[in-house]
C-alpha cells in the first residue's frame, strides 16, 4: 500500500528566547486506508502533531509528504485548496458557521472548493451524507438548534462531501456523552470501510483507541510507542491502552483493573 | 459567490450592530447629498441672479481700450467694459461673419452684436450723461430679458425709437411717445422718441441706457455699418471662462472677457464657499468610514471562529478578505441607498416648507441622479476602504489558535 502520507524527522518549537520544544524527532507514515489513533498524556503533543499533518501549523523543521508532494514547500493559498480537496476535518467543538443551516454547513467545503453555489448533485450528495450520519430531519434547521451530539455528525458528514482521501479528528467524541461516543465511533468506522478513508484521530477515549488498526503513542513529543492491534486480541488491546489511560487519570481504569484509580479530570 | 453569500449571512446575523451602522451611514449620506444640493441651489441661485441677465462673455476691438465715461456704470462689471466707445474709436468690421461662426459653434444661447457709446440725453433745460446701446433687439433680448422687463409701453427700438430705464425717464420726466434728443460728445444729435420703459433691476443701468436700433446706433456713431462689441451667453455658466480663452485663441483681433473675471469677488466667496461645505462632507465621510471600519474590526473578533473554520476547510485569504469587503462595499451600497432616499426627502421638505414671506421657493433646487450616484460610489467605496484593514486582519487569523481555544 503507498504511503498517503509521509512525515520526516518533523520538529516543532515555540517561543524565540524561551524555547519550548514541542515535538521532536517525529517519523510516521500513514497508508491509505488505515484508521489511526494517536494517544498520549495532555501536553504531549497530539494535537500539535496532528495540526502539522493537517498542514493547518508549519513544523519548524523536517517536511511532510503526501504522497510526492512536498507540503512543506507549499504556499498559504496551496495548502488550502490541498486541504479542501484532500482532507476532511472533524473538531471536539463541532465549529458549524451558526450563519448557516446544517445542510449549507455540509456543502461549504465544496461550495469554498469550487467557488460556485452546488449543483443538484452535490446537494443531493450533501443530503445523503447527512442521511448516512442519521440527521436527514434536522437539515434545515440552523445548525445552532441542534444538539451537541447531532452538530458533531453534522461535522462528520462536511468532512465527507468533498470525498476526502483522509480525515483528521482531534477528539472526536471529546463533547459527547458516552452513548453518543460508541455511536460517534461506530459512524466513523463505517466510513473508513466503506469510502477507504483514512483516519488520523487524536482521542483520550480508550473506546476508539481500542477500535483503531493501529495506535501511536506520543511521549513529550516524540513517538513512544507505534503498533498494530488488529492483530491483537482484545484483552492485549487494553492491556497495550491501559497504562496511558491510567497515567492520565482518565476515568474507569478500575474496569481495566490494571491500575489504582485515578480521578477524573475530563 | 461563496464570500458574498457568506457575508450577506454575517451581516444578517449581527442584525442589531448592521441596522445601526446603516442608519449611521444613511444620515451621512443624506447629510452630504442635502448639503451638496442646497449649497449648489444656492451657488446657482446667486450666479443666475448675477449673470443671468447680462453677457457672459464680451469681445471688444482691440483698438478701443476702456475709458470710463460714467463712473457708476462701472459697478456693472461686463457692462463698464464695453459701455466707453467713444464715436472716435474704429468700429468692428465684418461682424456678420464672426457673429456666424460663433452661433457656429453651438457653445451659445445667444450672439448678440452691440455699440456702445456715451451720449446726452438732453429734455428742454434737463441734461444727463446716458450710455447709449446699439441692439439688435431681439438677439439683445436673449441676454437682458427686456421684453419681460417692460414696464411701460412696447418693446421696440429703431433709429429714432428708443427703449430708456425707469430712473432716466423719472428724472426727465419721460413716458412713452415722450420726445428728447440725444447728443454724442462729437456733437451728433438726433431726435428721439420713447417706445418704452424698462426695469432691468440694476439702478446704473435704469439711469443710463438709452438703447436704440443697431442701425439708429450706427449712424449716430459714424460707424458705417461696423459694431463696437459682441455679447455671448453661454449653456454652462461655468463654462465661460474656458470658453473665453478658445476665444482669444481663435479671435485674437479681439479683446475677449468673461463674467468670472470680472466677478472675482463674487466667484471667490462662492469659492469659499463650497471649500467650507467640501471639509464638512469630508469630515462626515470619515466618520462614516471610521465608524463602518470598527464596526468591522468588532466583526472579525465575533466572527474569528468561523474565520478560522473556513480557513482550515480550505479558503484562501484572499478569500477571507473579501468577505470582509464585500461587508464594507454592501454596506456602503445599502446605507448610501437609503441615505440617498432620506436626502431626497430632507430637500423636498425644505423645498416645501422653507418659503419665502410671497410663499416662494428661496432657490429652485434641481436634483439630478448624478448626486445620487456619486454618493453610492462613494459610499461603496469608502466602504471597503474602511473594511481593509480589518479584512487584511482577518486573512491573517492563525487558525490553528482560533481551534485550540475551543
Ligand atoms: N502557541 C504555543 N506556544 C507555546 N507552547 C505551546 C503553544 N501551543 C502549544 N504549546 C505547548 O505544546 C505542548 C503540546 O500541546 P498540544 O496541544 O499538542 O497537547 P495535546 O497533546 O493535544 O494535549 P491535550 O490532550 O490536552 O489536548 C503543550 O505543552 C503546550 O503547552
Ligand atoms: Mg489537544
Amino acid at each position: 500500500m503507498a504511503d498517503q502520507i509521509s512525515l520526516k524527522n518533523i520538529g516543532k518549537t515555540y517561543g524565540t528566547k524561551v524555547k519550548t520544544t514541542v515535538l521532536q524527532d517525529v517519523n510516521l507514515t500513514f497508508a491509505r486506508g488505515e484508521y489511526v489513533a494517536i494517544i498520549g498524556q495532555s501536553g504531549s503533543g497530539k494535537s500539535t502533531l496532528l495540526n502539522i499533518i493537517s498542514t493547518l501549523d508549519r513544523p519548524t523543521s523536517g517536511e511532510i509528504y503526501a504522497e510526492d508532494k512536498n507540503l512543506t514547500e507549499l504556499t498559504e493559498n496551496e495548502l488550502a485548496r490541498f486541504r479542501n480537496q484532500t482532507m476532511g476535518f472533524i473538531f471536539q467543538f463541532h465549529y458549524l458557521l451558526p450563519e448557516f443551516s446544517a445542510l449549507d454547513n455540509v456543502l461549504i467545503p465544496y461550495w469554498i472548493g469550487a467557488g460556485r453555489k452546488p449543483p443538484p448533485d452535490k446537494v443531493k450528495l450533501a443530503k445523503n451524507l447527512l442521511e448516512r450520519v442519521g440527521m436527514a430531519d434536522r437539515m434545515y434547521n440552523k445548525s445552532t438548534d441542534i444538539s451537541g451530539g447531532q452538530q458533531q455528525r453534522v461535522a462528520i458528514a462536511r468532512a465527507l462531501v468533498n470525498r476526502p482521501g483522509i480525515i483528521l479528528a482531534d477528539e472526536p467524541t471529546g463533547s459527547l456523552d458516552s452513548q453518543t461516543t460508541v455511536e460517534v465511533n461506530k459512524l466513523l468506522r463505517e466510513i473508513n470501510k466503506d469510502f477507504k478513508t483514512t483516519f488520523i484521530i487524536v482521542t483520550h477515549d480508550r473506546h476508539i483507541a481500542a477500535e483503531c488498526d493501529r495506535v501511536v503513542e506520543i511521549v513529550d513529543g516524540r513517538i513512544h510507542k507505534d503498533y498494530l492491534t488488529s492483530g491483537l486480541e482484545e484483552n492485549k488491546k487494553w492491556q497495550d491502552l491501559a497504562p496511558v489511560y491510567c497515567r492520565e487519570s482518565n476515568g474507569d481504569c478500575n474496569t481495566a483493573g490494571m491500575c489504582p484509580s485515578g480521578k477524573e479530570t475530563g | 459567490m461563496f464570500e458574498l453569500t457568506v457575508a450577506l449571512r454575517f451581516l444578517k446575523e449581527g442584525r442589531l450592530q448592521s441596522l445601526l451602522i446603516l442608519s449611521g451611514i444613511a444620515i451621512g449620506i443624506a447629510v452630504l447629498i442635502f448639503l451638496n444640493a442646497l449649497i449648489g441651489g444656492l451657488q446657482v441661485d446667486l450666479v443666475n441672479q448675477t449673470v443671468g441677465s447680462s453677457p457672459h462673455i464680451a469681445g471688444r476691438n482691440r483698438e478701443q481700450e476702456p475709458r470710463s465715461v460714467l463712473g457708476k456704470v462701472q459697478q456693472e462689471p461686463v457692462v463698464s467694459i464695453v459701455a466707453t466707445a467713444g464715436s472716435a474709436e474704429k468700429p468692428l468690421r465684418n461682424w456678420t461673419n464672426l457673429q456666424e461662426q460663433l452661433a457656429e459653434t453651438g457653445k451659445f444661447t445667444s450672439v448678440s452684436p452691440v455699440i456702445n457709446g456715451s451720449g446726452f440725453m438732453i429734455l428742454g433745460e434737463r441734461s444727463l450723461p446716458v450710455i447709449v446701446k446699439g441692439f439688435d433687439l431681439e438677439e439683445a433680448n436673449k441676454i437682458y430679458d427686456i421684453r419681460n422687463k417692460l414696464v411701460d409701453g412696447e418693446f421696440s427700438a429703431g433709429r429714432s425709437a428708443v427703449l430708456i430705464g425707469t430712473e432716466l425717464a423719472e428724472e426727465l420726466k419721460l413716458s412713452p411717445g415722450s420726445i428728447a434728443r440725444l447728443t454724442t460728445p462729437t456733437g451728433e444729435t438726433v431726435t428721439v422718441t420713447v417706445s418704452g420703459i424698462f426695469d432691468l433691476g440694476a439702478q446704473a443701468i435704469n439711469r443710463s441706457w438709452v438703447i436704440l436700433s443697431l442701425p439708429g446706433a450706427q449712424t449716430l456713431f459714424g460707424l458705417q455699418g461696423g459694431i463696437t462689441g459682441i455679447e455671448m451667453q453661454v449653456e454652462d455658466v461655468f463654462a465661460a471662462d474656458q470658453i473665453t480663452r478658445i476665444l482669444e485663441n481663435r479671435f485674437p483681433e479681439l479683446i475677449w472677457s468673461s463674467w468670472q473675471e470680472e466677478n472675482a469677488n463674487l466667484l471667490s466667496a462662492l469659492n469659499s464657499q463650497s471649500a467650507s461645505s467640501y471639509l464638512i462632507q469630508a469630515f462626515v465621510l470619515l466618520a462614516v468610514t471610521m465608524g463602518i471600519s470598527s464596526v468591522l474590526a468588532v466583526s472579525v473578533v465575533q466572527k474569528s471562529k468561523q474565520i478560522g473554520i473556513l480557513k482550515a476547510l480550505g479558503i484562501t485569504t484572499e478569500g477571507v478578505s473579501r468577505i470582509f469587503l464585500i461587508q464594507g462595499a454592501l454596506l456602503g451600497l445599502g446605507g448610501s441607498i437609503i441615505g440617498s432616499m432620506v436626502g431626497w426627502g430632507l430637500i423636498t421638505l425644505f423645498l416645501t416648507f422653507v418659503r419665502t414671506e410671497t410663499g416662494e421657493a428661496l432657490f429652485p433646487i434641481t436634483l439630478g441622479p448624478g448626486i445620487f450616484l456619486v454618493s453610492v460610489v462613494v459610499a461603496v467605496f469608502a466602504g471597503m476602504g474602511a473594511a481593509a484593514l480589518p479584512a487584511r486582519r482577518a486573512a491573517q487569523l492563525n487558525t490553528v489558535e482560533v481551534i485550540k481555544n475551543g
